[in-house]
């Protein structure tokens, strides 16, 4: 019959060869390899100071009959170190999760149990299916002053740890970040662009429990980003722009009253609209229509800034004296 | 920040003087619909929760540990009871008629109100009780509010706490450590409640529009 044995990594094992005395006359195998006689001591096979790559199955075989006497699968593991513990509310008031995991692996199986403890009750957190490692609770009552207090207790063959989280109802309020963040320019408007975005679906009340929201964005050439706070609706336009620069925007989501800021939404990019100039090379006109904004609109003859004379750089990067100048006063401006 | 407090002084100065049942020859309460009304009430709760922040670190510190430590989690005596709770059922909650929300918010904070004057009139620091005398203005400003968007939206006001703060049958801590439980539980108490207002006022500003209580106040002759 077989069985799993388990041992601390360091540790000196000893495997007995089932009922056999400690004289008779014994093969020790480790998954199928025979192992030299210097490891034995009379029938017992002795392993100093384990390590992870000896873990496996060893058997043991009567000598000269060569039946198998014991077979054990050795596991070499660690005892758990203190779990990391995160609880959150990402969907108030409905409720919050909690998510665990452990800071370094133990190479054995290792069990989870968590309790949540409110005043004097016992809530049950309900184990998630998936991800793993994540348990809900459902609020009953709601703007509670009694703290919730979380321990999480992992258990493995070699030994167990835990941690407890003790935090307010309004502490852990965190929403998702908001979704479908859409970033477009504006024809006719070189320095606007304008986002819209959602909120997070995962927040089941908006109505009630409005959410604000921080947006921020930048040239991808620059590494300073600009903010902008609004404590209503779920778009912007952003005005100050620099003509012609591909921007990279985020947005993030808070509770309008309580907890912390959501993580950055995925990021977008989006370049403001910039006007057609008519009288370039075609070579020219290919790349500038690669790599300006989606605007079909033709700039009309009246709102051509600067004569083709007057043109510095080349392809994309083309701007004219007055463009130009206006653009390095904005950028000392903005510095 | 400086700025949300200048506002919050504003909002409050406003609500004070322009809600007060007694004054209706007031301009300036012909502008203001109940739902003007409640955003000023809002932005009071969340100046109040502001402050109260600074104050309750303060008092805490002066009541010395266990009290200021953060994660002091204490059990909730019987007697701690005194203070009407935030705390409500969340199905509950949602169906509070107008008039049940904004009377719980009113009798809450009137009680809240007497309490604190009675720690104000026992702290010993002299920083202590500047801080809590300008907290209850502030908290009296944010009664008056609360009861003027009642009177204006036809609602009777909840019978006030009247008599002496500590109500019969509440006896007086019977010593020290239990008096500083007291006071612990009721900082707590006014805080969940702040949060709590503040959702409560969110909902209320969605349900009542200016335009109907305009008339109103016109129908009383405001």
């Amino acid at each position: 019959d077989s069985h799993i044995q388990y041992e601390r990594v360091g540790a000196d094992v000893t495997m007995k060869c089932g009922s056999m005395d400690w004289d008779a006359a014994v093969t020790w195998t480790a998954n199928g390899t025979d192992i030299d006689e210097s490891h034995l001591n009379g029938s017992y096979l002795i392993l100093k100071n384990v390590d992870l790559s000896q873990s496996g199955q060893y058997s043991c075989y009567e000598g000269s009959s060569w039946h198998l006497k014991y077979q054990t699968y050795l596991r070499v593991g660690t005892p758990p170190k203190e779990p990391v513990l995160m609880c959150r509310s990402n969907n108030y008031p409905k409720g919050f999760y909690c998510s665990w995991h452990l800071p370094t692996p133990t190479y054995i199986p290792n069990s989870f149990n968590i309790s949540v403890i409110h005043g004097t009750k016992d809530m049950v957190c309900e184990k998630d299916a998936v991800p793993k490692n994540r348990c809900h609770i459902r609020y009953l009552q709601l703007f509670s002053t009694v703290k919730y207090k979380v321990t999480l207790t992992v258990t493995n063959a070699l030994g167990k740890n835990f941690t407890t989280l003790t935090f307010d109802e309004f502490a852990i309020v965190k929403p998702d970040p908001p979704e479908s963040v859409v970033a477009k320019p504006v024809p006719n408007n070189p320095r606007r662009l304008e986002v819209s975005w959602q909120n997070p679906s995962s927040w089941p009340d908006p109505e009630s429990f409005p959410l604000k929201f921080f947006l921020r964005y930048r040239p991808l050439i620059l590494d300073q980003w600009q903010h902008v706070e609004l404590s209503d609706g779920t778009s912007h336009t952003i005005t100050d722009a620099y003509a012609g620069k591909e921007y990279i925007i985020q947005v993030a989501a808070k509770d309008n009253d309580i907890g912390t800021w959501s993580d950055w939404s995925v990021a977008v990019h989006a370049t403001p609209w910039t006007e057609e100039p008519k009288h370039l090379t075609t070579e020219a006109q290919i790349t500038e229509t690669t790599s300006a904004s989606t605007s079909s609109f033709m700039a009309p003859p009246t709102t051509k800034i600067c004569d083709k004379g007057a043109m510095v750089g080349s392809g994309a990067m083309a701007v004219c004296w007055t463009a130009g100048l206006v653009m390095a006063a904005y950028s000392v401006l903005f510095i | 920040s400086p700025t949300g407090d200048s506002w919050g002084i504003f909002t409050f100065l406003c609500a004070a003087l322009c809600n007060l049942p007694a004054l209706p020859a007031l301009n300036c309460s012909e502008e203001l619909g109940a739902g003007q009304s409640i955003q000023q009430t809002y932005d009071l709760t969340r100046y109040l929760e502001h402050q109260l922040r600074t104050l309750a670190g303060t008092y805490l510190n002066y009541l010395g540990p266990p009290f200021n430590e953060p994660d002091f989690n204490p059990p909730r005596l019987a007697r701690a009871e005194r203070v009407p709770s935030a705390t409500v059922d969340l199905d509950l909650w949602r169906g509070l008629t107008d008039n049940a929300r904004l009377a719980a918010n009113y009798r809450a904070y009137s009680r809240l109100l007497c309490y604190l004057r009675v720690l104000d009139g026992q702290v010993g620091t002299a920083e202590l009780r500047h801080r809590l005398s300008h907290f209850c203005a502030s908290l009296q400003g944010l009664v008056l509010s609360i009861g003027g968007i009642m009177s204006s939206l036809g609602y009777p006001l909840p019978a006030g706490p009247a008599g002496p703060p500590a109500p019969p049958g509440m006896p007086t801590a019977p010593n020290d450590f239990l008096k500083k439980m007291d006071d612990f539980w009721l900082l707590k108490e006014l805080q969940t409640w702040l949060w709590r207002s503040a959702k409560d006022f969110n909902r209320l500003k969605k349900k009542v529009p200016p335009a109907v209580v305009t008339l109103q106040l016109e129908a009383r002759g405001f």
